[in-house]
């Protein structure tokens, strides 16, 4: 029987292919990623090229070379309900910065609603009532499979529009809901002023346009089904034995899942209410259908006005995308607190 | 009898607390049940429904033309009905001569009693109401014949018929668009539910191989293919949909030499389908990252090139498990065409509003938005549950079980 | 550093019956950790190889390179007188003849047994479907689970699993198995089952290089024993030799531990 002749292993550094002959390089499995890289790399810039050569001469043929002077000018329109003092003498990046703001208030809103309701009801669909955890059930199926821009047309057209004016309204201590709008009890001149009837018109410190509550009203409904299911997988994910014991050491159902289980299932919630908050950003650019002036709309309406194509899609895109990030690095940094409890 | 009182006992009042809600929910179950009734019953004028039932299944599709659509519905129906029996009379050990299993007979009840009773809501002349009859049963027939005579059908042609599909999809093209000697109908004629079904079919079907190949990239060795995928998906992800649709219909005029640039129907077609891909890349992707490298190296260990070992081996799982959130995605694609609405798209919702303006119907918000609700609800529990079905068919636990 | 055994060199010319030659193999890990430090070994056609050694030796990294699983960066290894080289023409004719039996079976859970056998032969070999049935058959019926053909993967036993994955490597005629572990991921009473198929193949003279802990199986097959620590080849003996009489201090310590 031939035995082999072990060898002394050499101490070079990593170098060196291990095939000595020359290889076709067509066949070369050194070649051959590069040779496909280059290959999708030359076509997606042959695209691009040719886009970006079009784009360039449409626009100068247009008169329309990327600029951005145009901000400046006065925008010519109103904004109905802002935060930022706007009207139609002032500039156009005043505008949409009204806009911008307008979307933050709606999304920041939007946001902390919809944890409120959408952790109720992931919670509900753990009790042990059956009724309430069936109706928990059924709400989130009929929320998800109807169009979020269906439900917010239905919200504005059917529901806020059909609201009754002047004595009656809804009206609850410090709230009343009326066709005019939503208003709520806060601090005046003279101190907590809740709001009140003057000559038919209702007046208080507080007033949201009744576009602002129907699309804050819808998107809440809408992702609040969305974060209960979140919610809901990240309680299920806490293991069984989590439940027995608690319950074994006297702790209520409520208590059991406040103290225990929830402070565990956060580690899984935490990502996916990340997914849920983006996608609540991104869906308040629907406020449009309802009236409601936010950066979408204003965008829309500058560029019919001054036909600016490429340089508000870019400033659209690009704020849409730098609200995304911010969205996830906040939750990134609050899921590293949650990851970090646990040890 | 007593069990069940006790269960209900247990589930609803376990303690007082649990009996208070469960009265509470009771009672706004009870006042939102009446009020709804007395709603849909009493203050509901659901002529605005009736009287524009085509308009919503179609648009302002020509009457003369309207021929095309019937046959399209046919055909559609015989396909669905070779589907379903093909499938169902596929070899299951546990389904051996059973023709029509259980979920089937349910199936095919309610869509009869669908069939029989739609028309009558809606009020629909007695020819039309023929019609869909006929449709139903073509489909019912045709579902009967394939379970009975499928499983002997020579394999080659069992093998070919799959490709009828896409052969049927590119004939129903020609159907609506027109050509091949029927008269062009335009695409800014195209409208309702016709509209919906044609934009999400068509983002659905391309969104696949375009997400697959985006997913494959994602997890790359190849740094270019993999940064370069990672960019487009997020990139599509960060941004909401009508801002893309905004930009397919403002800029694509600019970026495309002229005369180039499709019809608007088809510009918003084609920014759903790259829409939709990258948000189905990501389905993929989990589905690919469940599959152990194991599978990969023991593909190629018996010699598989890389393309042969993801399209036999890799893919099939990861698809698996991708399908519910697949699934996911597509559903969202259906509701996300109600967003074509905005920029100006005669699809349902679209058509919803041209309804409400029209004097006569002013007001009529409710009644048309709750029948839009109902109707998109139903397709999409619809795809729901019909993506559970497969999902338990194609597990291979599923299938040991039954085997 | 250089481990050397006192046996006299073995014939390295290029004779037919030459199946694995790997002469100074070196692989570095992308994070710069050192696998495989200039291992040499040599198969002949029909012998029977076991490679030993602790965890973390690197004898799994070394078997995978022999199709081109892993790559290496110096050395030299020619199966069945095919040069591995960057050519993937040539990778892809080695693994064709190479077939690999993995730790975790790495079976695939969507096709039936049946169909785990066919798919490589008729995907890679071109050979007709019928044919290929016909031998995997033959196959299952040799490592006794004829009867389990139509059945998923996830249905049988670990040991069943891994005699599939024998036959499946079987299927495609390969000219040299190698085996990674075979039988470390199975229940003990299941070891027995797979080691008695690997043993009917040793006794067919089918050419093997095998990884394993299984003292009793490399006693009773092994043509030679392979020990391999910290990414070097230590000691290359006969059976006997090896587990009486080793001529290197580590392969000492090492059986001190293991026996």
């Amino acid at each position: 029987m031939p035995l082999p002749s072990p060898q002394s292993s050499t101490s070079a550094g990593p170098a060196g292919p291990a095939g000595q002959e020359l290889v076709p390089w067509w066949r070369d499995r050194r070649v051959l990623p590069w040779l496909v890289q280059g290959g999708v790399g030359l076509s997606v810039l042959v695209v691009v090229a040719f886009l970006l050569a079009n784009l360039i001469r449409n626009l100068t043929a247009a008169g329309l070379l990327l600029s951005w002077n145009w901000l400046g000018q006065p925008a010519g329109f109103d904004i109905a309900e802002t935060l930022l003092p706007f009207q139609a003498s002032d500039p156009y990046w005043r505008g949409l910065l009204a806009g911008l703001v307008n979307t933050l208030r709606v999304v920041l809103t939007g946001l902390v609603g919809s944890t409120l309701i959408g952790t109720l009801l992931g919670m509900a669909s753990f009790s042990g009532n059956g009724l309430l955890r069936g109706l928990t059930r059924v709400y989130v199926e009929v929320v998800r499979n109807i169009p979020l821009l269906l439900q917010l047309v239905f919200w504005y057209f059917v529901v806020f529009l059909a609201l009754p004016n002047g004595r009656a309204a809804l009206q609850l201590p410090g709230v009343v809901l009326a066709k005019s709008g939503l208003y709520l009890a806060g601090f005046g001149a003279a101190g907590w002023i809740g709001p009140q009837l003057v000559n038919g018109v209702w007046q208080a410190p507080l007033r949201f346009s009744v576009e602002f509550a129907a699309l804050l009203t819808g998107l809440i409904a809408y992702s609040s089904a969305f974060i209960a299911e979140v919610v809901r997988g990240g309680i299920a994910a806490v293991a069984k034995g989590q439940w027995e014991a608690a319950s074994s050491l006297g702790l209520s159902w409520f208590q059991t899942l406040r103290q225990v289980v929830l402070p565990q299932a956060l580690r899984v919630i935490v990502p996916g209410l990340n997914t849920q908050y983006i996608s609540l950003a991104k869906n308040s650019s629907l406020a449009v259908a309802v009236g409601f002036t936010d950066l979408y709309s204003v965008a829309e309406t500058t560029l019919n006005q001054t036909g600016r194509a490429v340089e508000v899609v870019l400033l659209l895109l690009g704020t849409y995308l730098a609200l995304d990030l911010l969205i996830s690095l906040l939750m990134n940094g609050l899921n590293r607190l949650v990851q970090i409890r646990e040890r | 009898m007593d069990t069940l009182l006790r269960r209900l006992r247990h589930e609803l009042f376990a303690s007082k607390v649990d009996g208070l809600i469960t009265l509470v929910l009771l009672g706004l179950i009870g006042a939102g049940g009446a009020g709804f009734l007395r709603w849909a019953l009493g203050q509901a004028q659901w002529a605005v429904v009736r009287a524009n039932s085509t308009l919503f299944a179609l648009g302002r599709y020509p009457i003369e033309q309207q021929w095309r659509l019937w046959l399209l519905t046919a055909l559609l129906a015989v396909a669905t009905g070779i589907t379903w029996g093909m499938l169902r009379s596929h070899p299951r050990p546990d389904r051996v001569g059973v023709l029509w299993p259980r979920n089937d007979r349910i199936a095919a009840v309610l869509l009869a009693l669908l069939a029989l009773g739609l028309p009558l809501a809606l009020g629909l002349s007695g020819a039309v109401q023929l019609r869909w009859w006929g449709i139903t049963a073509l489909l019912l027939l045709w579902r009967w014949l394939a379970g009975r005579f499928g499983p002997g059908l020579p394999p080659l042609l069992k093998r070919l018929l799959p490709l009828g599909l896409p052969l049927l999809y590119l004939l129903g093209m020609v159907l609506i668009h027109g050509g091949l000697g029927l008269s062009p109908v335009s695409s800014s004629e195209w409208g309702g539910l016709m509209l919906t079904l044609l934009e999400a079919s068509f983002a659905i079907l391309l969104c696949f191989p375009l997400g697959v190949l985006l997913a494959l990239g994602r997890r790359s060795e190849l740094p270019l293919l993999r940064w370069g995928s990672v960019l487009y998906i997020e990139f599509i992800r960060g941004a909401p949909l009508i801002t893309l649709l905004f930009l397919g219909q403002n800029m694509l005029g600019f970026l495309l030499p002229g005369g180039m640039a499709p019809e608007r129907v088809w510009r918003a077609a084609w920014v759903l389908t790259l829409f939709a891909a990258a948000y189905l890349a990501e389905a993929v992707r989990s589905g690919l990252a469940a599959v152990p490298r194991g599978q990969l190296e023991a593909a190629r260990s018996l010699g598989m090139s890389l393309p042969q070992a993801f399209a036999s081996v890799v893919l099939p799982q990861a698809l698996r498990v991708a399908l519910p959130s697949m699934v996911g995605q597509f559903i969202s694609l259906l509701q996300d065409t109600t967003l074509l609405s905005l920029i100006g798209l005669m699809e349902l919702l679209g058509t919803a509003r041209t309804v409400m303006a029209n004097p006569a119907f002013l007001g009529r918000n409710a009644e048309v938005y709750f029948t839009l609700a109902v109707l998109f609800w139903c397709c999409c529990a619809a795809l729901g549950l019909g993506s559970r079905a497969l999902e338990r068919r194609l597990d291979p636990a599923a299938l040991a079980r039954s085997g | 550093m250089s481990p050397t055994s006192s046996r006299s060199p073995a014939p390295t010319t290029g004779s037919g019956d030459l199946m694995i030659e790997a002469r100074g193999v070196e692989k570095w890990y992308p994070n710069g950790f050192h696998a495989l430090r200039g291992c040499d070994l040599t198969v002949q056609r029909g012998e029977v190889v076991v490679i030993m050694g602790p965890s973390g030796s690197g004898k799994s990294t070394f078997i995978r390179t022999f199709n081109a699983l892993e790559d290496f960066q110096k050395g030299s290894i020619t199966v069945d007188g095919i040069a591995l080289t960057n050519d993937l023409r040539q990778i892809d004719a080695i693994r064709r003849e190479v077939g690999m039996v993995f730790q975790q079976f790495n079976l695939f859970p969507h096709l039936t047994v049946l169909d785990n056998l066919c798919l490589a032969p008729v995907l890679v070999r071109k050979r007709p479907k019928a044919e290929v049935k016909e031998q995997a058959m033959a196959l299952l019926r040799r490592v006794g689970i004829a009867e389990q053909a139509s059945k998923f993967p996830g249905q049988l036993s670990g040991g069943q699993q891994q005699r599939v994955a024998i036959a499946r490597a079987l299927c495609m005629e390969p000219r040299i198995l190698l085996f990674d572990e075979p039988t470390s991921a199975l229940d003990p009473e299941m070891v027995r089952e797979v080691l008695d198929v690997m043993l009917s193949l040793a006794a067919e003279h089918i050419t093997m290089v095998v990884v394993t802990h299984e003292v009793k199986f490399a006693r009773q097959v092994a043509s030679r024993v392979v020990l391999m620590a910290e990414g070097e080849v230590v000691e290359v003996a006969d059976p006997e030799t090896f587990f009486t009489n080793p001529s290197q201090e580590r392969s000492r310590r090492f059986l001190d531990q293991i026996l």
